[in-house]
């Protein structure tokens, strides 16, 4: 009886094992049939996604371009250096990422804050891919150990990044300037123009580490020709967006930037630095037949090095505090009263004007009245009687005083003008200024005032409100030797030109500049010259014109003049008088002009002559306007502006 | 008492199985060793050898994680020898500790709610002296022998009554609701799962698991307004979402599900070969080393590999089914067949929820994904499989309780 029962339940218990075994054989059919639908029939689907899952394109910088001197030697290239920075994505910690690195290289405590700061906003901002920079130009000790660390502390990244660099530091501060990470302000200006998306392209590639933007003199100049297009890397990455490998793609790769070639020889340039051994001033050389600028210096400089990376507020501070200002641009920037410089304009006007002849003789006897005021001839004793060209030669101040009271003011300008003086030069560089010519108008305008005769007095000597700078008077200088032919000054030997094509080809009569020049090789080689130890350039021949100058920087009182204090170790430097010289070379077949500013240097004979007649000895010596390198290039430059321009 | 009737062996046969079950006692210890079903033994080893390379390629390149495989190996060893130890434990031994082993379950679970520490947001580990461990995952084994313990005490020719089952659904609903409050919805489900395929072999009538079919289709909705907690709702939200092509987060919950099909799809017919996969090698796929270490299968070994571990698992478990059919008792029947039915459901859960036909549930795939207490239990369930199987006509008269 139980027998029956219990062959029932084992019957029963057999069938729902088969029930149960072939419902589990459902549904394993089922998970096979998923798995077929996921990785045969989806299958292209799914590999499509995970290519694009792990496969990033990431904005790419282009290299910058670089400047090179007129032989091809770099003044701006790029060095390599390590870099730590933080990528945003990477952590969620800002603090205790920074903190950990903190505990690896020195940050300081203030910097932190601003660190974890830029962190976050750069995770607002939609920019969590790009890197915020912690530290730059680590030492090689500092970059081996944060490669030890970079796998684990999140987001921290070490690199050997590209850096701007300036080998010849100080030399081409004030020319090139420097580049610096871009401010909102340098974008806000970049962008100027440009439509919404292209704006906001530009401002992406600026927020990468390596992007730098020109701040001053050429490098801001040239932005765009440097700059070149961003491009994209191909970058694996894991799910976390550490980068896995690169994936070369050409098409993809950032144009670099063009090289910009200047006129400059950096030789010559240096030469003339250290020919002012320590004391500020200015010098600007140029060939007079192709107007290559071939030196420009300025001294004390900066190092444009130390803004590449950011330049600290302290360090700052003590350029800018420096009373010999090291930020100040004086050979196209510096603006100063040309002194006896100027005599060949006012002589020009003159006989322009017809108000003398060149053998008309004035008496100086050191004294000049006019109106119930006296004015001084430099000279003690006066000069006697002088000529147009005894009086150049000498310098002698009553003569001037009376050609340009006969000239008058505005005649003077409207020459001065001539000779590239009121006039801003661009060059390639910022910061340049155009000085001051003064006139009637001038006066009237801005002093609300009428012109006093006794003014133009002063203007005669290159005195009073009359500035100029360097740069203006080479130009001069260039368009005297060059007997008025019209002349165009350049910087820039391949690069982009200024947009006003700034050329000085008013009429100037070639019998006039012959007489100036050879006043001003009176000056540096006749027997009265103001500066006839210099004429000799020491190389068995050949020998410079030029002429001396003097710029005030203070009036000079009546007792100061009759106790004879007026040189020397009795005036504070600051104080002292500054010394010019302006001069060409070889005086009888010009092939270079050159003007020297020695600030607070005192006699432009005895301090700028000499330091003008040695660097003008270099200049021929080694033929510094001697055929550029890039000349051979120029003359192919229809393709190689293909290969540069950004397609 | 003749068996022939029903088993259908012919009378030599079934002497001589007699016979065999009669010499039991003289047999020496190391032939039973022989005796065990090694295909079986093999397979099982095979199939946790290759999830061991699996965990592996989905860990070596993580400096954290890369020492996880040597860790999982020696786990296994250590287990494989336990399952085999259990295998030649006798059926009466296991029917013995089935109700203590229950309480005790039972004790660790309320234990679990006074004193267990979280992980992973929800309160189920209880530590014991230096190893944390996860009394939910013990219950299923616990459960699965408590009922069959009870069916065999219970289940007489004479006792066709539906009301035996209430019991066996109390001892399945206590844990299970101790389970849930922890909470944990997956193992929940997984033990009601296995617990009712018991109760279902032990021959509740078709009227009633009909009724019951309708019941649990009418409480779908109640349980997830009423039951579930937010995070479990919004892990069902997530997986409608996914299985109906709907938006979802693709930085929460279904990040890991879509990031899986990824890997999945990406794997193809024959997969990216091993450590090759782009998706597994570069830490795509979160949990990929526990809950998802199928998709680095998927994505290596393609189809043919994922769908031949799929076939090593239904011949373990064919097999398992098969054997259960061979035992004289009740308790080796349906112990060993729950024992079947705990892994199975481990293994539809995980797949299901990776292919993403399932909610994420947090299920582990036995043998394969990495974790020291789902090791254990599975290998403690073929161990009773292998018991049931070596015992399978071993007569226990037990009625008591112990």
């Amino acid at each position: 009886m139980s027998n029956k029962k219990t062959a029932d339940l084992d019957f029963a218990f057999s069938r729902r094992t088969a029930i149960a075994g072939a419902a589990g054989g459902l549904v394993w059919a089922g998970l096979v049939a998923r798995l077929f639908q996921l990785q045969i029939l989806e299958q292209e689907q799914y590999r499509q996604q995970a290519e694009a899952n792990h496969i990033k394109l990431q904005l790419a910088p282009p290299q910058r371009g670089r400047i090179l001197d007129r032989f091809g030697r770099p003044l701006a290239s790029h060095r390599r250096a390590g870099r730590v920075s933080v990528i945003p994505e990477q952590t969620d910690n800002p603090e205790r990422t920074l903190a950990q690195i903190a505990e690896l290289i020195e940050i300081p405590d203030d910097k932190l804050e601003r660190l974890a700061n830029d962190i976050r906003y750069n995770r607002r901002r939609n920019a969590a891919f790009v890197p915020v920079t912690i530290a730059n130009e680590l030492t090689y000790e500092d970059f081996a150990r944060m490669n030890v660390h970079e796998a684990e502390i999140p987001g921290l990244n070490v690199e050997m990044a590209l850096t701007r660099s300036y080998p010849r530091g100080r030399d081409f501060a004030h020319v090139l300037g420097y580049v610096a990470r871009a401010s909102q302000d340098d974008l806000t200006r970049l962008t100027d123009g440009m439509t919404g998306k292209e704006a906001e392209t530009l401002k992406t590639m600026f927020r990468h580490p390596d992007m730098r933007t020109g701040r001053q003199g050429m490098e801001r100049f040239a932005e765009e020709w440097l700059r070149g297009k961003p491009g994209y890397r191909k970058l694996v990455t894991n799910a976390h967006g550490r980068i896995i490998e690169e994936i070369p793609d050409e098409r993809l790769a950032p144009m670099p930037g063009r090289d910009l070639f200047v006129t400059i020889d950096s030789d010559l340039q240096r030469v003339a630095i250290e020919r002012f051994a320590g004391e500020s001033g200015a010098a600007v050389v140029m060939d007079v037949e192709t107007g290559d600028v071939l030196a420009m210096v300025s001294t004390p400089a900066f190092d444009p090095n130390d803004f590449v990376n950011g330049i600290s507020s302290a360090n700052y501070a003590e350029l800018r505090d420096d009373s010999r200002s090291p930020l100040y641009p004086r050979a196209h920037g510096g603006v100063y009263p040309p002194g006896s410089t100027f005599k060949m304009v006012v002589a020009t006007a003159a006989l322009e004007a017809g108000v003398i002849k060149p053998e008309e003789r004035v008496h100086c006897n050191r004294y000049y009245h006019f109106g119930n005021r006296t004015w001084h001839c430099w000279k003690p004793g006066g000069h006697g009687s002088v000529n147009m060209h005894q009086a150049i030669k000498g310098s002698c101040d009553v003569y001037f005083y009376e050609i340009a009271r006969r000239t008058g003011v505005d005649k003077i300008a409207e020459t001065a003008h001539k000779f590239g003086f009121g006039e801003s030069w661009v060059l390639g560089m910022t910061g340049g200024r155009s000085g001051l010519v003064p006139d009637r108008e001038w006066k009237q305008r801005v002093r609300k005032e009428n012109w006093y005769e006794g003014e133009t007095l002063n203007f005669g000597i290159g005195q009073g409100q009359l500035g100029v700078t360097p740069l203006q008077l080479a130009l001069m200088t260039a368009r005297i030797a060059t007997e008025g032919k019209p002349f165009k000054p350049r910087m820039i030997g391949i690069g982009p030109q200024s947009d006003e094509d700034q050329v000085l080809d008013a009429p100037l009569d070639q019998e006039i500049m012959a007489r100036m020049k050879a006043g001003m090789y009176g000056v540096t080689s006749e027997g009265g010259g103001t500066a006839y130890r210099s004429g000799d350039l020491g190389l068995g021949g050949p020998r410079l014109a030029g002429k001396t100058g003097t710029a005030q920087v203070r009036r000079i009182t009546r007792e100061e003049r009759a106790s004879g204090i007026r040189k020397g170790e009795n005036i504070a430097r600051e104080l002292r008088d500054h010394a010019l010289f302006v001069a060409y070379a070889p005086a009888d077949d010009p092939k270079y002009a050159i003007s020297v500013i020695v600030e607070h240097g005192e006699g432009g004979s005895s301090t700028a002559g000499p330091v003008a007649r040695d660097i003008l000895h270099y200049a021929l010596k080694t033929d510094s306007r001697r055929k550029p390198a890039y000349s051979q290039s120029a003359s192919l430059s229809p393709n190689l502006s293909d290969e540069g321009e950004p397609t | 008492m003749s068996r022939d009737g029903y088993t259908g062996f012919s009378r030599g046969e079934a002497r001589t199985r007699t016979a065999t079950s009669l010499s039991f006692e003289t047999q020496g210890p190391l032939d039973k060793f022989m005796r065990l079903p090694w295909g079986f033994i093999l397979l099982i080893a095979a199939m946790a050898l290759t999830g061991i390379a699996m965990l592996y390629s989905s860990a070596h390149t993580n400096p954290a994680e890369s020492h996880l495989w040597r860790l999982q190996l020696i786990r296994f060893g250590v287990c494989f020898v336990m399952m085999i130890a259990l295998g030649l434990l006798p059926l009466s031994w296991w029917m013995r500790l089935a109700f203590p082993a229950y309480v005790g379950t039972i004790v660790l679970l309320v234990l679990v709610e006074v004193m267990g520490f979280s992980g992973g947001g929800a309160q189920r580990w209880l530590r014991i002296g230096p190893i944390g461990v996860q009394p939910s995952e013990f219950a299923k084994l616990a459960v699965t022998l408590a009922l069959a313990r009870y069916y065999q005490m219970v289940l007489q020719p004479q006792t066709g009554r539906i009301l035996v089952h209430l019991g066996a659904v109390a001892i399945m609903v206590i844990p299970a609701a101790l389970i849930f409050i922890q909470p944990d919805f997956g193992t929940t489900l997984a033990l009601l799962a296995s617990g009712a395929v018991v109760i279902f072999l032990a021959g509740l009538s078709a009227r009633v698991i009909l009724t019951g079919i309708v019941g649990g289709v009418a409480s779908v909705w109640p349980i997830y307004q009423f039951v579930l907690a937010p995070y479990q709702r919004e892990r069902v939200d997530t997986f409608l979402a996914q299985l109906f092509g709907g938006a979802t987060n693709a930085l929460g919950e279904s990040y890991q599900i879509e990031q899986g099909k990824i890997a999945i799809g990406a794997g193809g017919l024959n997969g990216r070969g091993y450590l090759q996969g782009i998706q597994s090698q570069q830490d795509y796929v979160p949990e990929q080393h526990t809950d998802f270490i199928l998709t680095v299968i998927a994505e290596e070994f393609g189809f043919i590999g994922t769908t031949a571990l799929l076939i090593g698992f239904a011949v373990l478990l064919g097999w398992s089914l098969y054997s259960a059919g061979r035992s004289a008792s009740w308790f080796g029947r349906l112990a060993s067949a729950g024992a079947t039915a705990t892994i199975a459901f481990y293994i539809v859960f995980n797949v299901g929820m990776v292919l993403g036909l399932l909610p994420v549930v947090g299920m582990p795939l036995p043998l394969i994904s990495y974790g020291g207490t789902a090791m254990l239990t599975t290998m403690a369930c073929f161990g009773l499989i292998l018991a049931a199987h070596m015992h399978r006509d071993e007569k226990l008269t037990a009625r008591g309780l112990f």
